[in-house]
């Protein structure tokens, strides 16, 4: 087995992937920007590397430099997590060419699955459905125009080399196409360097269902069934779960086998995603493939028992699948929500700042993949992904009725979260019903404000008696002695918190 | 001892004796007599009545922040003065960046006659594209960003004349 991986990541996944090594005696090292410097995957990795400058492409992004960092440091693999280079094929060429296992597919894998033309040509070949639209190479936005009318609206405009939902528009009307294309180029470019965009049609109540697929490096492929991600805000996903509350049988094995049979036409290795969109007559069509462990891993993980990090690294090492798929089987139900520093009421902006408190819920099957703590300090550099809260239950009802409860008990104060928003949407009577398309969020929450009902009475008893407490004791005998019926004669005199004029 | 907390705009008078054990808060003409301790720092066990509340409290530099039933409030201690600070509130027709981040594409020029919903300019941020749109019908006075300009939070984009 390695006996040293370098984790070229930050935040939750850096931390999830240090403790799985950590677990099966492999020794780590953590690479941090500035920013980072008291990071939590940096606090608990057995080695830790500075990169410096804290912009992305100087530093998370910065091939050279993790790669010199990687020899120094005699690491024998490197795990690249998800985001920044995990889906990078000169990256993982690089590995290859100066010896370090890069823990994921091999480098012309991500790329064809990077292409996301080649990669529906490629599925459409070996027989698995694909949406129907344009892929071509005729790129100018006149062309680019003439097609989409002819596929009809709406429409989807998406990046060729896109990902995350970075330079996807939805476009209802004609008159809006041309925008959509040239905003979608532009971001597309200056997210990957290549604007190529494609066009296709835009599903009626779609839902996001998704596989996760194991393969080992021996020709050995297996499915861990299905995760649905259909509740999405700005086309990047929020809250995930499995089983899908549509899954039969039947089309379960349907997908599986697609999902098992898209990873075999490329030669997949190691953990991967197959992600379909699925119509409301439950027609499935191949979207895209994940070449790297998905954020929302913890839901298949909770619910089959399987360690799927854990894994990455088994069969990075050249360790045999002993996984068979007639023994993988799914126990209850299980949801992730994702926290972020961000706020719902303002268009989901992403909001910076010191975290004055981090408390997270915990109890039976609740997990907590986090990457904060009390006085962090959530910088504008990276995703303001905070950390995911995933729960399990016996049975779906029972798994959001143990997410309300750990989301009301996640505390995180200083920044604004999106854990308010995630409770009302757990508690959605739609989303109870199971009724989730990708379109849940613009449907049931499109102008959503947190309710202004001004400060409930518990929190204003809750501050009073705190200052209270924390008040300079002559200071009450002061107010004592005074009127306590003429509050207005002590204006300007009490300092809450004793802080001042102490 | 008299407290002011400032909560979105507006202001909540509250009073909180301590008599002997307990502690007297009246707010809004009703007084709770409430039992209270500090479990550990910032975490509050308040009983009321039959009914008790947990909350969490951790001071900013300037603001609060109360956890109570799952949400958070900021809130801010006000001096003593007796006016409410006002705040200025957005206006409609507001041109200003709802982010910090670049400026990517500048779709508008000065003189240009724009109607409500054009696109004025698209500013990147965490690789998102924010749109900034114009508020009204109206003629472009003053484009304050050209293409590439970095640009904070706040900052206003552009002058418009409503027509």
């Amino acid at each position: 087995m390695f006996k040293k991986v370098l984790i070229a990541n930050r935040g939750e996944i850096a931390v999830r992937i240090i403790k799985a090594c950590q677990m099966i005696d492999i020794k780590t090292i953590a690479i941090y920007s500035d920013v980072d410097k008291k990071a939590p995957h940096v606090q608990i990795a057995d080695e830790t590397y500075n990169l410096g400058d804290p912009t992305p492409v100087q530093s998370y992004l910065n091939i050279p430099k993790i790669i010199k960092i990687a020899k120094e440091a005699e690491a024998d693999a490197i795990h690249p997590g998800y985001g920044f280079l995990a889906e990078n094929p000169d990256f993982a060429k690089t590995c290859l060419d100066i010896g370090i296992k890069f823990i994921g597919p091999k480098p012309e894998v991500i790329s064809l699955m990077g292409d996301k033309i080649a990669a529906k040509k490629t599925m459409e070949k070996a027989g698995v459905p694909v949406i129907p639209g344009y892929h071509g190479s005729k790129q100018d936005t006149k062309s680019l125009v003439k097609e989409g009318e002819k596929i009809g609206f709406p429409l989807l405009v998406k990046a060729a080399a896109g990902g995350g939902g970075k330079g996807m528009r939805i476009v209802h009307s004609k008159d809006k196409l041309e925008e959509a294309i040239e905003g979608s180029k532009r971001e597309s470019k200056s997210s990957f360097g290549d604007d190529t965009v494609f066009l296709e049609k835009y599903l009626d109540k779609p839902r996001h269902i998704e596989f996760q697929i194991l393969a080992d490096e021996h020709g050995n492929i297996v499915h861990l069934f299905e995760r649905e991600c259909s509740i999405q805000r700005r086309h990047q996903k929020i809250i995930e779960e499995t089983p899908s509350h549509i899954m039969t049988e039947k089309l379960r094995k349907k997908m599986g086998d697609a999902a098992v049979k898209a990873a075999e036409v490329v030669g997949y290795t190691n953990a991967g995603t197959v992600e379909f969109m699925v119509d409301k007559d439950q027609n499935f069509y191949f979207m895209e493939m994940n070449t790297r462990l998905q954020v929302e891993h913890p839901v298949t993980e909770m619910t089959t028992g399987v360690d799927l990090a854990k894994w990455q690294l088994k069969i990075a090492d050249g360790e045999k699948l002993i996984l068979k798929q007639k023994d993988i089987s799914q126990r209850g139900h299980a949801i992730e929500c994702r926290i972020y520093a961000e706020d719902p009421s303002n268009g989901f902006l992403p909001s910076i700042g010191v975290l004055e408190k981090v408390q997270a819920p915990n109890g039976p099957n609740i997990r907590d993949d986090s990457g904060i703590y009390t006085g962090l300090n959530v910088t504008p550099y990276y995703d303001p992904m905070l950390s995911k809260l995933i729960v399990s239950g016996e049975n779906r009802d029972d798994a959001i009725q143990k997410m309300i409860w750990a989301l009301s008990h996640y505390a995180v104060l200083g920044v604004t979260t999106n854990i308010p928003f995630l409770r009302k949407v757990v508690e959605h009577p739609e989303f109870k019903k199971g009724n989730t398309t990708t379109h849940f969020i613009n449907n049931f929450f499109k102008d959503w404000t947190i309710a202004k009902k001004g400060l409930p009475i518990d929190a204003i008893i809750s501050l009073a008696v705190y200052d209270s407490m924390h008040t300079k004791k002559q200071e009450i005998v002061r107010y004592k002695e005074s009127d306590p019926h003429n509050p207005w004669r002590h204006m300007g005199r009490w300092r809450i918190g004793g802080k001042e004029g102490e | 001892m008299f407290i002011n907390y400032e909560h979105e705009n507006n202001v909540y008078n509250v009073t909180v004796e301590r008599r002997k054990n307990n502690y007297y808060v009246t707010y809004d003409n009703s007084e709770y007599k409430v039992e209270a301790e500090e479990i550990k720092k910032g975490h509050m066990k308040i009983k009321i009545g039959d009914r008790i509340i947990k909350s969490i409290i951790t001071e900013g530099d300037k603001e609060k922040f109360v956890f109570v039933e799952g949400n958070v409030y900021k809130v801010l201690p006000i001096e003593l003065t007796g006016i409410k600070k006002s705040r200025k509130k957005k206006e409609e027709g507001d041109l200003s960046s709802p982010i910090s981040g670049k400026v990517v594409n500048v779709k508008a020029k000065k003189g240009d006659k724009i109607k409500k919903d054009d696109v004025i300019m698209v500013i990147e941020a965490m690789k998102m594209e924010y749109i900034i749109r114009s508020p009204y019908d109206g003629i472009v006075q003053k484009i304050n960003f050209k293409e590439n300009d970095q640009i904070e939070i706040g900052e206003i984009t552009a002058e418009v004349k409503k027509k």
